[in-house]
């Protein structure tokens, strides 16, 4: 989707275009590590099914692995899903309302999720802390569980700053309603849709 | 205040911030929280809060959602649908409006390595339509079974959309699964029945294609057989269970992902399968801890059991009600994605329905396939957008008003779904004694 962020205009702020810049590289690479992690997924399930079924040996530990790595494709891709404005929402009236009061309802329904996500950091920190001293692990193959409650409160930053930086995007648009649009996601039309669902189901023809 | 008050505040609050446009999960889980936070207090609230996105993402039923995602996106890659849409015309072309058919039947195939309406549109857009445009039929037509078509996706399985249904009313992934797949049929044979009889009144919509031999029609198979390894894969693993379901997907998206290799993908291509299926994972899961946070607090309300009894003893017959439950997922399903319309309002009717007295894996099948039926009905009516996007030469209102036919046939199907159950049920008792 990133095909659909305009260009940078020139009277755009600096600090907003560089933060924009950096963050989207972390998440980038945030969101190929779960890509990788669900490739991962898709041989060990392989690996398992052949191995219990043709060797009567299967991937000792299989289900353990497979929870606790989940947290790479549940979580670390939740910024740059954010970003790219993938995250469902309903946006009937928000394209209904221009100017001010569209900038308006953008920012408080930013701002109030950038409240949220800072109580998740702390309860996913401290459940993840507890983890940890305490050497909590699964019962079968006593994996311990703490580096997988730590990928949350982890994620969960890059969102907070994700956040911080679309707010300030959408604040600075509150300010100046007619300035161009910077490090905040596109409204999409129907059009914009189809034609990214277009691009998604080109496939082979496009290589 | 009792809690059941704090209860309906929290549902008039989530129905104002998803209108004003918040993100599906952050509405559900900040309201979530602050309904927890006002009945339970403080500390045990957010402690609470503060545990749910770990422990209800990381369950091992839930894994099978990235490999169903992944098989769609690696299957545009591996040629199927050219292979399908020709398989297709050489077995159906001879019927009237021949190549319509096959576009159905096409679709249907299709379907059983994609769980994906809008995109499968779109891709037989590019396969179908020219052809059909070739031989001379109806704009209309040949653009209306597309955008038709390709809603069969979500029900034939492997479907994500009746994975997290499966999971947010804790039934079975594999009876829901299977339960899609005679109704997929059913709804394919009920566009094909409609698209036989139109053009045996007006053969000017399309002729039929005649003239292929048996030779012909045979080497046509090969090419669509990994679509049959993934159905046997699937259906073989839910019924004799041999593989779990994620095991399964994991099988089924190494087999397209081979195909996809033999037909020359490239390692960017790859990257671009994956990140798209890891960003639309983490929008599943993410809408399904924020909606698991509102229902832990819609339980502590006591909401999902009060809306039950109350629907209950509604002095009206159980059908009617039912019906007016899938008439607003009607209207809901104009402004919302299917996901966010089903988790958001799962955990409120589905109590009721099956309070009703109804069968909750009938009632998923039902409800999947009324969303299905908004892709292709104004104002949003995407599938419609998406052909009219392949092929700008073919007006939207020429679209909407190809698709108008089949939307009846959609109606008709899920009348025949209500008053005929065992379309659904049938199977999953069948195979798996639910």
């Amino acid at each position: 989707m990133q095909t659909h962020t305009p260009p940078i205009p020139p009277d755009a702020p600096v600090g907003l275009v560089l933060a924009d810049k950096w963050l989207s590289k972390v998440e980038d690479a945030f969101a190929l590590l779960a890509a990788l992690c669900i490739f991962g997924l898709m041989l060990l399930g392989i690996t398992q099914v052949l191995g219990r079924q043709l060797f009567d040996m299967p991937v000792p530990g299989y289900i353990d692995f497979v929870e606790l790595s989940m947290v790479t494709f549940a979580f670390l891709a939740v910024a740059y899903c954010q970003r790219l404005g993938g995250h469902v929402r309903m946006d009937l009236f928000v394209r209904l309302v221009h100017g001010r009061t569209r900038w308006l309802l953008e920012f408080v329904t930013t701002v109030a999720p950038t409240l949220l996500v800072m109580v998740l950091i702390y309860y996913g920190w401290t459940h993840f802390m507890r983890a940890y001293e305490f050497g909590d692990s699964t019962i079968d193959m006593e994996i311990p569980t703490w580096p997988s409650k730590i990928v949350v409160p982890i994620s969960f930053v890059v969102l907070f700053l994700r956040l911080t930086i679309q707010a300030i995007g959408y604040g600075r648009l509150l300010i100046h309603p007619d300035a161009a649009p910077v490090a905040v996601p596109m409204i999409l039309t129907e059009k914009d849709i189809a034609e990214k669902e277009i691009e998604d189901s080109l496939g082979g023809d496009r290589s | 205040m009792s809690s059941f008050d704090i209860g309906l505040i929290g549902v008039a609050a989530l129905v104002v911030l998803v209108f004003m446009g918040m993100r599906v999960f952050f509405a559900a889980a900040i309201v979530g929280t602050l309904g927890l936070v006002a009945i339970i207090g403080w500390e045990s609230g957010l402690g609470m809060v503060g545990t749910i996105p770990h422990s209800k993402a990381v369950t091992y039923t839930l894994s099978v959602l990235p490999m169903f995602i992944l098989i769609g996106f690696l299957a545009f890659h591996a040629g199927i649908t050219e292979s399908l849409f020709d398989a297709g015309r050489k077995w159906l072309g001879w019927l009237p409006g021949g190549l319509a058919v096959a576009t159905v039947m096409a679709a249907t195939g299709f379907a059983a390595v994609s769980g994906a309406s809008t995109a499968t549109a779109a891709v037989f857009a590019r396969v179908a339509v020219p052809d059909m445009l070739k031989y001379g039929y109806s704009r209309q037509l040949a653009a209306g079974v597309v955008a038709a078509g390709g809603t069969l996706a979500t029900l034939i399985p492997p479907s994500a959309i009746l994975v997290i249904y499966a999971i947010i009313v804790e039934e079975s992934v594999g009876a829901l699964l299977i339960a899609g797949f005679l109704p997929g049929i059913v709804s394919a044979l009920i566009y094909v029945a409609l698209i036989v009889g139109m053009a045996t009144v007006k053969p000017e919509l399309g002729k039929p294609l005649r003239g292929f031999t048996w030779g012909q029609r045979m080497k046509s198979l090969p090419g669509t057989f990994p679509i049959f390894l993934v159905i046997i894969i699937i259906f073989t693993a839910m019924y004799e269970g041999w593989a779990t379901p994620t095991e399964a997907g994991a099988l089924g998206a190494a087999v397209v992902f081979v195909m996809a290799m033999i037909k020359g993908m490239r390692w960017g291509s790859l990257r671009e399968a994956l990140m798209e299926t890891a960003k639309l994972s983490v929008m599943i899961f993410s809408i399904i801890w924020g909606v698991l946070v509102f229902v832990r607090f819609l339980g502590f309300a006591g909401l999902p059991d009060a809306f039950a009894k109350w629907v209950v003893a509604l002095p009206y017959e159980p059908i009617y009600i039912v019906i007016g439950i899938l008439l607003f997922y009607a209207v809901l399903g104009m402004f919302m994605d299917a996901i966010g319309m089903l988790l958001l309002t799962l955990p409120v009717v589905y109590p009721a329905v099956i309070g009703l007295g109804y069968d909750p894996i009938w009632f998923g099948i039902i409800v999947v396939k009324m969303a299905e039926i908004c892709l292709i009905t104004p104002p949003i009516g995407l599938n419609c957008f998406v052909v009219n996007g392949v092929r700008p030469d073919i007006p939207l209102n020429t679209v909407f008003k190809g698709v108008a036919p089949f939307f009846v046939a959609d109606v008709a199907t899920i009348a025949v779904l209500l008053a005929f159950p065992e379309i659904v049920t049938w199977l999953p008792t069948l195979m798996m004694g639910k």
